[in-house]
């Protein structure tokens, strides 16, 4: 499975009816149990790997994995997205255990926790 | 009937992807007063190609070089045949486009001097993790009104003119009618035409964005516009397993390609069309042939990279591609120790590397009335990338801000509504018992494209034979599509992209069929026609389906 989101760690963003990593899926693969107030990715085959979910994930609940058929597991990538500055931060652990971590800059642009479904967005709290 | 929300709008923009998003910066900043509206297929911060971000801007005129010594090379990398006109137009506008995102907070690399950092010849280093955010902020803040999770199904239409867009909501349900003074279509190209590369819960692990099926060519098919070059496919070479773009090792550090013996095939085989720089399309067949013949695999030579060298490398795949990075760790790769294997993926139609999509003229309105075309969808100017896409958007915005003052009101008759209303829930009414679901029809399709019309385990080659096949078994899949069967909304949104992709399949066989030359080796390896062929074919392919569903075939001048 290409991201997995951890059911311990994930806390439906609270009461969010369409927490970020739902809206953030190009691919429409992630869905809100409701009842259980979990986010899972209900259609792992059309994942894409391209990590928007991931990294905006407040709680850090979600984790990358390779396809198993690229590679054994014990490899890690973990982005965390510093939510005050204009970088992120990649720890990388290979399979032999060794650790590594990237700083990049990025930009960083805000993303609510929810959000209404049928109204247009409307220029709102962000400026250029 | 679906509950129904009616949208009036100056300027509709289908698709808030690189260039619809542009698109409607533009219209909003040279006309405050009109309306713009944006219609998504996922949520505009994070959809389409941009998804995971970009690391360079591929098209740009660095120091030193010209507009017009782009255009010399954009036609040689494309074997001679491209729209002059738009590709020039475009790269006049590189400047004035990443200049203003740069402006809204992409960060670009540059030197102590302030000047960009170059990788390779027309490309410059980006740190775009954050791309796609920062244009749905900009469109968002110039005060496009934006609506997200719609499914587009088809153009409106009043006569000929196009006057806007039918579709439906995947969060609520609801149907949206948006008319339109003018309309710009802008959803990117066609993935899952073939069977993909991998399989299982990899089978999305495509280049090309896997969400981006061909809608906006299947709805410019459906209502009649001519459409360009869908024969030149796009075969991308890229690195085993993740199919992750290679210009980050090839440009970025400067790796050539190797065959398993170590040998430096383009630069011998290939020495007469310019060897490691010979034209993108020979780049895949180069080695392709390689391992048809049996001296793959084929790697990018990174061997004695530098330690800071191979860092720069992985932090560069992570502004875009970081499965690449943690396949590296997971398998024990380090790049300056083993070569990079390559393989070649499915083919893509797309306008943004190669040239299939609406014929458009130089201000990039299509061949219907009040409508536009900007970026992957729209043909005749290959290397286009990013920064074209956003010169497209410009372009077509300024076309489409003209083009409405003009445009009388437009008159839809209810009885179109309801057809399209019928026609785009009726995958829900069906009976799951008897039906025909999503997957089922998708793997029918690719089938037959992967055996029939080149795929990639045939070579990508082809003959008249063999598309002629193609061209039966697909006649089937309109009726086959009047049994698609969807249990949700997501699997109603997974029945249109099939069906799109199946209007899109049938245009290209017979573009594959139509052009009697092999142009571009790879795209479009035809093995009964295996020359090129200028005295007869330097000349675009062009074809407009007729209200009746038979595909009109012809030719237009370079």
């Amino acid at each position: 499975m290409p991201v997995w989101i951890d059911p311990d760690l994930c806390n439906g963003c609270h009461g969010s009816r369409q927490p970020p990593c739902l809206r953030m899926c190009p691919g429409d693969l992630i869905v809100k149990d409701q009842t259980a107030n979990k986010a899972y990715l209900k259609y792992p085959e059309d994942c894409w790997d391209c990590l928007p979910c991931v990294k905006v994930c407040p709680e850090e609940a979600i984790e990358f994995h390779l396809s198993y058929q690229f590679g054994a597991k014990g490899a890690k990538l973990i982005p965390h997205v510093h939510r005050t500055n204009d970088t992120i931060t990649w720890e990388l652990i290979d399979i032999h255990g060794a650790k590594e971590t990237f700083t990049v800059p990025t930009k960083l642009i805000p993303v609510a926790i929810d959000e209404k479904i049928e109204e247009a967005e409307q220029a709102i709290d962000f400026s250029i | 009937m679906a509950e129904q929300k009616v949208i009036h709008t100056d300027i509709l923009i289908i698709g808030g992807g690189t260039a619809g998003c542009m698109a409607a910066v533009e219209a909003k900043e040279r006309s405050p007063k009109s309306s713009v509206t944006i219609l998504e297929k996922a949520h505009v911060d994070r959809s389409g190609c941009l998804a995971g971000g970009m690391n360079a801007i591929n098209a740009y005129i660095n120091k030193g070089e010209t507009v017009d010594r782009f255009v010399d090379y954009v036609r040689s990398d494309a074997c001679g045949l491209i729209r002059e006109d738009l590709v020039r137009t475009m790269a006049e506008l590189f400047e004035y486009g990443v200049k203003r995102v740069e402006k809204w907070g992409l960060p670009i690399l540059c030197d102590e001097k302030g000047d960009y950092i170059p990788r390779g010849r027309w490309n410059i280093k980006i740190n775009g993790e954050s791309l796609k955010p920062i244009l749905a902020r900009a469109a968002r803040s110039a005060g496009a009104q934006i609506y997200n999770w719609i499914v587009v199904t088809n153009l409106l239409m009043d006569q000929d003119r196009v006057v806007g867009a039918v579709g439906f909501s995947l969060r609520s349900g609801a149907l949206y009618v948006v008319q339109a003074k003018a309309t710009i279509v802008a959803t990117g190209g066609a993935a899952g035409l073939y069977r993909p590369n991998n399989v299982g819960d990899a089978s999305h692990k495509t280049w090309y964005s896997p969400y981006n099926t061909g809608a906006g060519f299947a709805m410019g098919i459906r209502a009649g516009a001519e459409m360009t070059s869908f024969e030149m496919r796009y075969v991308a070479l890229r690195t085993k397993d993740t199919i992750a773009p290679t210009g980050t090792i090839a440009l970025g550090v400067s790796a050539p390609q190797i065959n398993a013996k170590g040998e430096r095939f383009m630069a011998t085989r290939y020495a007469d069309i310019g060897g490691d720089g010979a034209p993108t399309p020979y780049r895949t067949y180069g080695p392709l042939m390689e391992m048809k013949e049996g001296r793959g695999p084929v790697y990018l030579d990174t061997r004695g990279l530098s330690a800071e060298q191979t860092r720069a490398l992985r932090a560069a795949y992570l502004d875009m591609y970081p499965s690449m990075v943690l396949y590296w760790a997971a398998n024990g790769i380090d790049p300056a120790k083993v070569p990079i294997e390559v393989q070649t993926t499915e083919p893509y139609i797309v306008g943004g590397h190669c040239q299939s999509g609406y014929w458009v003229d130089v201000n990039r309105k299509t061949t219907l009335e009040g409508l536009y075309a900007a970026g992957d969808v729209s043909g005749g100017a290959p290397y286009k990338f990013v920064s074209g896409c956003w010169a497209e958007g410009v372009m077509a915005a300024r076309a489409a801000l003209d083009g409405m003052a003009q445009s009388p009101l437009p008159h839809v008759p209810e009885s179109q509504i309801r057809l399209e209303e019928e026609r785009a829930f009726a995958p829900l009414k069906r009976h799951l018992r008897h039906g025909v679901t999503p997957p089922d029809l998708e793997a029918r399709l690719q089938k037959i494209m992967e055996q029939y019309a080149g795929g990639a385990s045939t070579y990508y080659e082809m003959n008249e034979e063999m598309l002629g096949i193609a061209r039966t078994h697909l006649a089937q899949l309109p009726t086959e599509c009047e049994y698609l069967v969807a249990s949700d909304l997501h699997q109603l949104m997974k029945a249109h992209e099939v069906i799109d992709r199946v209007d899109v399949a049938q245009v290209l066989v017979e573009h594959l069929s139509f052009r009697k030359e092999t142009r571009w080796p790879s795209y479009q390896t035809r093995v009964d026609y295996p020359k090129r062929d200028d005295a007869n074919w330097l000349k675009f392919v062009n074809s407009r389906r007729d209200k009746s569903g038979t595909i009109e075939m012809f030719t237009r001048p370079y």
